[in-house]
């Protein structure tokens, strides 16, 4: 049995790793075996910064031969380094299974000798984990940039999810901050694993004439996904959105995950403070927009500029676009509603559903749950309209709903970090620049055929987890 | 004046009610007798009978039968209105003789959703909170003390995924328990169990906690999102939240 000691050395190297879902596999149990995968995730425990644990996420070991500066396991860093067996790995893994702490593994490394070698020990600990243990839960496996091909490959027919981690939203910052990091080291085993699994889904529906469900098949059945760090490095936005759109078209990715910037390390060439988690959960917001909305990210930022701290991105979309508005809620159709701020994935299937029966008022909205704080602003019902005409007196509003909000639930919205009630100047002068993008939105309010394609979302189960935040 | 219909909580002898009191205008449904009544309220013992609920159960199945999924959840509620409220959906789905789940304009039907609903997001929360410990002779066992009844549909859940180990979920306030043999799995009342743990639980146990306080973030603290996501009443039974040899002050 692995020791508490080792075991917290190898955790505390692992947490700064955001992603923790377990969702997007249909792994099934076999016969003598333990365990299987829930399509939408399944959360076992909660720790005090609110984040969830699915998985035990741990690392191989902490010995780096890489020299990332942002990284406390770099190579030049003065901390104990230990190694786990990929038999207590295994071990772990089952006796915490076997009591429901954990929906599965998510197991990580510091580049131990060689990459190669790394990928190795890892492959070999998920090998041992599925066959000798006949463990079919779920497992998330972190690729090691510069591994050879053949090793990636062999783990991701081991694996249900595997993702790389780009670290940084561009290659400047990369250069500067992990040297032996390349963009190409990351992106081309991503290109790798999605080519193959999309071969792999066309030789499946060439041989049954079906589409292969969703997160069904042996190979990544619950794709791949990656993580930047948000706030180290000058990059705008912008700038990161669409880096995320890029790859999310071109990887498939599942999700991409922001990590707000913690100072672990000191370093003259990285920021002493930490960055503040309202950037983050904005990115968050917007990165929502992108895969269940509908929006571009030219809609929601434009390439050189932050998001608006105020308020969602989606109500600085449509403060811009206020042409659009207000839409009839017993007519418009569901792309339209998705745009109106304050209704969610799940408010407006709501409504398209029960509008089928009867027509809706403000008082049934009310009735069925959803928030008209923000949305009133920018609906009718039988066209009545209950919200704010003067556009400025609107943004002061959803200021206004985002504080109380922020008041009341989301203590990460340190007050501080937004703008005082009164500070309006700063936003007006925006109008202008803004109405100038309405046009350019408009095309794309519809989106075309090819992005709704895109929207790899329009089933119920996703628009679920949607909501959950899984996937 | 009300005919009040008791019943004795049970599915049958709820829809036997519901053919009883079917068409009369003061039936007042009531799975418990600790309600404020008038004195010119009139009593009507339920006896479960099969055919009449059988007969209920095929109408409705024949107009949706998805809706009866949400009506079992109600059921399984601890709402004082429950079988009020699923008799009143069952009439408003009769007199309609359509599917009514997407009428969410009309509170019957909102509240049949909201108490499904319900039992939904509980089962889902303890697939995921519920923590097995494993007994000295090999058995795995899990005590909750869940909202809603809700332990025989953890059981096909923890049934598939552990598939030749035994476990047992126990519903410590119901006092019912789940048991599962390693192939098939019945429900059936215990009061109370003795556990004499396995040797190994301890360290595991301890390992768990020791996990659980190192993932743990401080710069990112937000206690009470984890209590919104996690909240208190299902922490009895997690070992990660007991004697936490740290504070959770309020944020």
């Amino acid at each position: 049995m692995i020791d508490e000691e080792r075991m917290k050395i190898l955790t505390d190297g692992a947490k700064y790793d955001v992603s923790c879902s377990s969702s997007g596999s249909r792994r099934k149990n076999t016969k003598d075996g333990l365990g299987n995968a829930s399509l939408g995730g399944i959360c076992h425990s909660f720790t005090q910064d609110g984040r969830c644990i699915s998985l035990l996420k741990m690392l191989m070991t902490n010995d780096c031969v890489f020299d990332c500066k942002y990284c406390p396991n770099r190579r030049s860093a003065d901390v104990p380094r230990v190694v786990a067996s990929p038999e207590e790995m295994c071990e772990l893994v089952m006796a915490f299974y076997r009591r429901n702490y954990i929906e599965g593994l998510f197991l990580s490394s510091a580049v131990y000798k060689s990459p190669d070698y790394t990928m190795e020990l890892l492959l070999e600990t998920i090998k041992t984990l599925r066959e000798t243990y006949k463990f079919n839960g779920y497992i998330h496996l972190k690729g090691i940039p510069h591994a050879d091909k053949i090793l990636t490959d062999r783990a991701a027919a081991y694996a249900d999810r595997m993702s790389y981690n780009i670290e940084l939203p561009s290659e400047q910052s990369l250069k500067l901050l992990a040297p032996q990091k390349t963009k190409d080291s990351v992106f081309s085993p991503m290109r790798q694993l999605c080519e193959e699994k999309r071969a792999l889904a066309l030789e499946y529906k060439r041989r049954t004439g079906k589409e292969e469900k969703r997160g069904a098949g042996r190979f990544l059945p619950a794709g791949q996904t990656t993580q930047m760090i948000v706030g180290a490095s000058p990059e705008t936005d912008g700038q990161i959105l669409r880096l995320t759109e890029f790859m999310y078209r071109k990887y498939d990715l599942k999700r991409v995950y922001y990590s707000s910037y913690v100072p672990v390390v000191h370093d003259p060439l990285l920021p002493d403070a930490a960055a503040g988690l309202l950037r983050e959960h904005r990115l968050y917001q917007a990165d929502w927009l992108l895969r269940f909305y509908g929006f571009t990210t030219e809609e929601i930022a434009p390439a050189g500029e932050n998001l608006p701290a105020e308020y969602d991105p989606k109500c600085a979309w449509a403060l811009r676009n206020m042409q659009y508005f207000p839409v009839e809620i017993n007519r418009a159709s569901v792309e339209q509603l998705l745009r109106v701020p304050g209704i969610g994935a799940k408010g407006a299937y709501k409504i398209v559903t029960a509008r089928k029966y009867a027509k809706l008022t403000f008082e049934d909205l009310k009735k069925m749950r959803i928030v008209l704080k923000r949305a009133r602003h920018f609906i009718t019902c039988n066209g009545k309209f209950c919200g704010t005409e003067n556009p400025d007196r609107v943004r002061t509003q959803l200021i206004l709903a985002e504080r109380t909000d922020s008041a009341k639930q989301l203590s990460m919205f340190d007050a501080s970090s937004l703008p005082p009630a009164n500070s309006f100047s700063l936003l007006d002068s925006d109008t202008a620049r803004l109405s100038k993008t309405a046009e350019e939105s408009a095309l794309t309010l519809f989106a075309s055929r090819e992005d709704k394609q895109f929207l790899l979302n329009s089933s119920p189960e996703t628009a679920k987890s949607a909501l959950t935040g899984e996937l | 004046m009300r005919n009040i219909y008791l019943t004795d909580g049970t599915a049958e002898t709820f829809f036997t009610a519901v053919f009883d009191a079917y068409r009369d205008a003061d039936a007042f449904l009531s799975p418990s007798r600790a309600l404020q009544t008038a004195l010119e309220d009139r009593f009507i013992p339920v006896l479960p009978s099969k055919e009449k609920s059988a007969r209920v159960v095929k109408k409705i199945r024949s107009i949706d039968k998805n809706c009866l999924y949400d009506l079992d959840c109600a059921l399984r509620t601890p709402a004082e209105d429950r079988e009020r409220a699923a008799f009143a959906y069952i009439r408003l789905l009769i007199r309609h003789n359509a599917p009514i789940r997407g009428m969410l304009t009309f509170p019957e039907v909102r509240r049949i959703a909201e108490l499904s609903d319900q039992v939904g997001s509980e089962r889902h929360r303890l697939s995921g909170f519920l923590r097995f410990q494993e007994t000295a002779d090999g058995v795995f066992y899990a005590p909750c003390s869940p909202d809603n009844d809700v332990v025989d549909l953890l059981m096909p859940h923890f049934a598939a995924r552990f598939k030749n180990a035994r476990f047992v979920i126990h519903d410590v306030s119901r006092k019912i328990a789940g048991i599962y043999n390693g192939n098939e799995w019945l429900v059936s009342p215990v009061g109370t169990a003795d556990i004499v743990l396995s040797e190994n639980e301890e360290s595991f146990s301890a390992l768990w906690k020791k996990y659980y306080h190192t993932v743990y973030i401080p710069a990112r603290k937000n206690t009470r999102q984890m209590k919104g996501y996690m909240p208190v009443r299902y922490w009895k039974f997690m070992p990660e939240k007991q004697n936490e040899e740290i504070e959770f002050p309020e944020n």
